[in-house]
């Protein structure tokens, strides 16, 4: 069967099969433009909503009174739509538009069907829209992250399943034959994510199961929603983009195919963590604290991969948006995995169960990892959809600093204030409203923390917007890093 | 590891394996327990709430309490929730058979509740706590939820649910106005109903707090 | 795709436009190409990790599992570490007791301190650490007109509990009241509640406090 007419077919035969890879993956980019583009936009209003409920919330925790008197913005319901705005509107839109990307251009095929893809967004987003205005008008159903009310989830399922058709069409015409270690990851988590959804509506939604057992089901979801869903196509973007911009390979397959089967089994096990001391079973809890501790296990490994494709190259970080982003996450990922490990060793767990300290655990693996990491890919791939630069590496310089600056102050301020909180919580000569009142310096840190991370989101959505409206350039285009490259004869670093 | 059927199988028994584990286990395990039959007192424990208490727990979950208050006791020994008098023992899985809902939370930005009902029986310091937490706990950084209260001309005789708020403070945020009261709506009172039924206080055979044998001889 | 370069009929129209080559060739000419693997061998130093930690948590399971058991929520637990042998140990007669008071909290309030000029306190209340034959009949059926309580008249009526509770329900509540507040007198046996009900079985009023005192 004929393809139709091609860049890469059109070119002459006699070019070498680099130019024609290279053909072939532009042609990739292209048939990707359009329901990236929509994922990625819709990702970055979301993260932008998700941005102003955050601020809302957390000032509401250190000055109570504040938009006190309006109902559909009290605490419980202001926070619960910044966590499924940033959750199932930023992070999944955002997930998805990269990990199409990725696997189009992994499988070497053109993407098919992008009117399938684009469809799914629309349903997943009016999905989205509805259960978080749901939520503000009191329909929350109070399950941590599963919070979205019944008559809005139908519409993920309907985008959902639109997406695990097209993802089998895709792989099944694939061209690559080796399917590289980002493809195991994306497959893993394109797979899991749904059987973690369906079983979390109907054991605690449709068919509540009893008492505590919803407890498990509840924590077993969400856990894995962060480990099965978010890191693999986190882990999928570094291990793309790091070798991608370095034009080096990734250090050992060997440790590739261990990190990936031990994340696997451990990771899954691991969300009982968040019961520890609960009315729960102490056998399964002192299972998921095992899992937990055997986490150390892909994490340390995952580590020495990248850093051992890293070395040598480090000054690429002076340059590259997308490496920087990417390597900070990457480290991000190594630290909160092993502080999760830690956290989960019942004398630790003991100060830091229920404190803020978890909450600052949460952001460090949610954006300091995943966000970050998706943030470098997206540097990466609208250039190659939309065949223009960034428009302003000052805007990239903001971002980055802002954000790196304002996640790390925030995960050390809040940890700081919640270790400080558990252990006077354990105390019991300390009155309670004391304890309280000792968090609120820390609290306050956080709203700061917040409107800096907001600064870097700002930057970051003006130069999308700039770079979608700015004409197209004549000629040859220059890559927009964070200061000027080297000038080199072979392909610059990008 | 190029052959997509083996990846796929690897990463179907993957998550098997812990939903086996987690989910079906425990729900085989525990997912039928009931409420424990006492011979002495001829009841159910734990007992069911009233219809009130359950539509309070709608306004519970609707507003979010649970971001904020955890509702389990850990055991004696670990962490210091039974010397701040969260409860007198250790939190088990049959507390919860009746809820229809389990709310275990995972945040303690406020206290413990899952036997507020016993600690705090008064529904009246409820009612004056959620429409100000200043007025019972000043310096607490609970929100406040006076959109669960109605401020009214008082229709005949004042009512008997009317707040008693202090003095200063009602002329401080202008609720003294001769001839009006401020009322708890029913999603107020059908929270604090459900507040008040917050209390495990049956000790089931299996919650008997941990006493180690003693080592030769009689106990 | 090999062929002779020199064949018109393969010289069809390109798929694209020359700007559209030209731009495409820069961004893609400067990128590297597609992330391949390396195969260098894990480090010796992983698998010493690994056992370790495989060791550590067979270990950690086996120990703090509780036997697998269900009804075990105290990690330190292990099957045959209950000094009760696991059986199921009565209840404590004040916990029990307290929460029968709850059927009491109206009139005598949770302090025991009753309300001043309506309902007799029970703190300190010369009644309640007296003769239990008195109290276990006030009990089953109720009190009426005056009575003195720590040197203070009371006047009200109290109804008859004697139909809704049962033996060792009553026993448990004036057990918690004879010790609670500061209050100090013995237990109050189930059994004795039971030799008092046979005994005053035929009554249906209330007692008065001139009846109660001619009671041993």
């Amino acid at each position: 069967m004929p393809d139709a007419p091609s860049l890469a077919s059109s070119l002459n035969p006699a070019t070498p099969t680099d130019a024609v890879a290279r053909a072939e993956l532009s042609e990739i980019d292209a048939s990707a433009k359009w329901p990236v583009i929509v994922f990625l936009l819709s990702g970055l209003a979301w993260l932008l909503v998700g941005t102003v409920f955050a601020l809302i919330s957390s000032i509401k925790l250190h000055t109570p009174e504040f938009l006190g008197d309006y109902e559909w913005l009290t605490f419980g319901r202001a926070r619960t739509a910044h966590l499924n705005s940033v959750v199932y509107g930023w992070s999944t839109n955002v997930a998805f538009a990269v990990a199409f990307w990725l696997m189009a251009r992994l499988s070497r095929a053109r993407l098919r069907h992008g009117g399938l893809l684009i469809v799914a967004a629309c349903f997943w987003n009016l999905g989205v829209t509805i259960g978080v205005i749901g939520i503000l008008a009191g329909d929350s159903t109070s399950i941590e992250w599963l919070e979205i009310p019944p008559y809005a989830t139908p519409l993920l399922f309907v985008a959902y399943a639109l997406v695990g058709v097209w993802a089998v069409i895709t792989f099944r015409f694939r061209k690559s034959e080796h399917i590289y270690v980002s493809q195991w990851y994306l497959l893993a988590a394109l797979f899991w994510f749904p059987w973690l959804y369906s079983v979390a509506q109907i054991m605690l939604i449709f068919e509540p199961a009893r008492g505590t057992v919803q407890a498990l089901v509840n924590w077993w979801f969400a856990h894995n929603v962060l480990g099965l869903w978010f890191t693999p196509i986190g882990l999928a973007a570094a291990y793309y983009f790091i070798p991608k911009v370095l034009g080096k390979p990734i250090h050992s397959y060997y440790l590739s195919v261990l990190g990936f089967w031990s994340l696997a089994i451990f990771y899954n096990w691991a969300g009982v963590h968040h019961l520890i001391g609960g009315p729960v079973p102490a056998w399964v809890i002192s299972a998921g604290i095992a899992a937990s501790l055997m986490m150390v296990i892909p994490v340390v490994v995952t580590a020495i991969n990248h850093h051992l494709t890293m070395v040598g190259s480090f000054s690429a970080l002076r340059y590259s948006p997308t490496l920087r982003f990417v390597v900070f996450g990457a480290m991000n990922y190594t630290l909160v995995s092993l502080i999760g490990s830690t956290m989960a060793i019942r004398g630790v767990n003991e100060t830091t169960h229920f404190t803020h300290f978890t909450v600052a655990h949460a952001h460090q693996g949610m954006y300091a990892f995943f966000t970050m990491v998706m943030f470098g890919s997206v540097y990466y791939i609208l250039p190659r959809l939309l065949l223009k630069e960034w428009p302003s590496a000052t805007l990239i310089r903001t971002h980055f600093w802002a954000t790196a600056i304002g996640i790390t102050l925030y995960w050390v301020g809040l940890s700081i204030g919640g270790w400080i909180q558990g252990t006077e919580m354990n105390n019991g000569g300390i009155a309670f409203i004391d304890v309280v009142q000792h968090t609120i310096p820390y609290l306050f840190m956080r709203s700061v923390s917040g409107i800096v991370i907001t600064i870097g989101h700002v930057a970051f959505a003006v130069n999308v917007v700039w770079m979608l409206c700015a004409r197209r350039p004549a000629g040859a285009t220059v890559p927009t890093l964070f200061h000027p490259g080297p000038v080199l004869s072979t392909p610059t670093i990008r | 590891m190029n052959r997509g059927p083996l990846i796929f199988l690897g990463i179907f028994f993957a998550l098997a394996f812990s939903w086996t584990g987690v989910v079906l286990t425990n729900q085989i395990q525990y997912g039928s327990l009931t409420p424990f039959y006492d011979q002495g007192e001829g009841k159910t424990f734990p007992e069911q709430r009233s219809g009130l208490a359950e539509r309070g727990r709608l306004v519970y979950q609707d507003l979010g309490c649970l971001y904020c208050h955890s509702q389990q006791v850990r055991r004696p020994g670990f962490g210091a929730d039974t010397e701040r008098g969260w409860g007198e023992r250790q939190s088990v899985a049959r507390d919860y058979v009746n809820d229809k809902r389990v709310y275990l939370g995972t945040m303690r930005t406020g206290p413990d509740l899952r036997n507020i009902g016993a600690r705090q029986p008064s529904p009246d310091w409820h009612f004056l706590h959620l429409f100000d937490p200043q007025l019972t706990s000043p310096g607490s950084i609970m929100a406040p939820f006076g959109f669960l209260y109605e401020y009214r001309r008082i229709v005949g005789e004042r009512s008997p649910k009317a707040l008693k708020l202090p003095g200063d403070y009602a002329k401080r945020r202008s609720l003294d106005t001769p001839g009006y009261e401020l009322v708890p709506t029913a999603r107020a009172e059908a929270l604090v109903a459900y507040l008040l039924s917050l209390k495990d206080t049956y000790e089931f055979p299996e919650a008997k707090p941990y006493v180690p044998k003693k080592s030769g001889g009689a106990k | 795709m090999k062929a002779d370069p020199s064949d018109p009929s393969l010289l069809e129209p390109a798929g694209a436009s020359d700007e559209q080559i030209q731009k495409v060739h820069a961004i893609l000419l400067r990128e590297k190409p597609e992330p391949t693997e390396g195969y260098s061998p894990l480090p010796l130093m992983l698998l010493g990790l690994m056992s370790a930690l495989i060791l550590f948590s067979a270990i950690y399971l086996g120990r703090f599992s509780g036997g697998f058991d269900p009804l075990v929520y105290d990690e330190r637990i292990l099957p045959g570490m209950l000094e009760s042998g696991g059986a199921p140990v009565a209840q404590d007669p004040k916990i029990v007791g307290k929460r029968v008071f709850a059927n009491c909290i109206a009139c005598h309030q949770t302090t025991g301190l009753g309300l001043p000029g309506a309902y007799p306190p029970l703190a300190g209340s010369e009644w309640a650490q007296g003769p239990e034959d008195r109290i276990i009949r006030i009990v089953l059926n109720g009190l009426s007109g005056p009575i003195m309580v720590k040197s203070t008249s009371f006047n009200n009526s109290m109804p008859a509990f004697g139909p809704q509770l049962r033996d060792e329900q009553i026993a448990d509540v004036l057990t918690y009241v004879r010790s609670e507040w500061g209050n100090n007198a013995p237990v109050v046996s189930p059994d004795k509640v039971k030799e008092i009900r046979a005994a005053v079985a035929a009554r249906t009023s209330p007692w008065s406090t001139e009846e109660l005192l001619k009671v041993p």
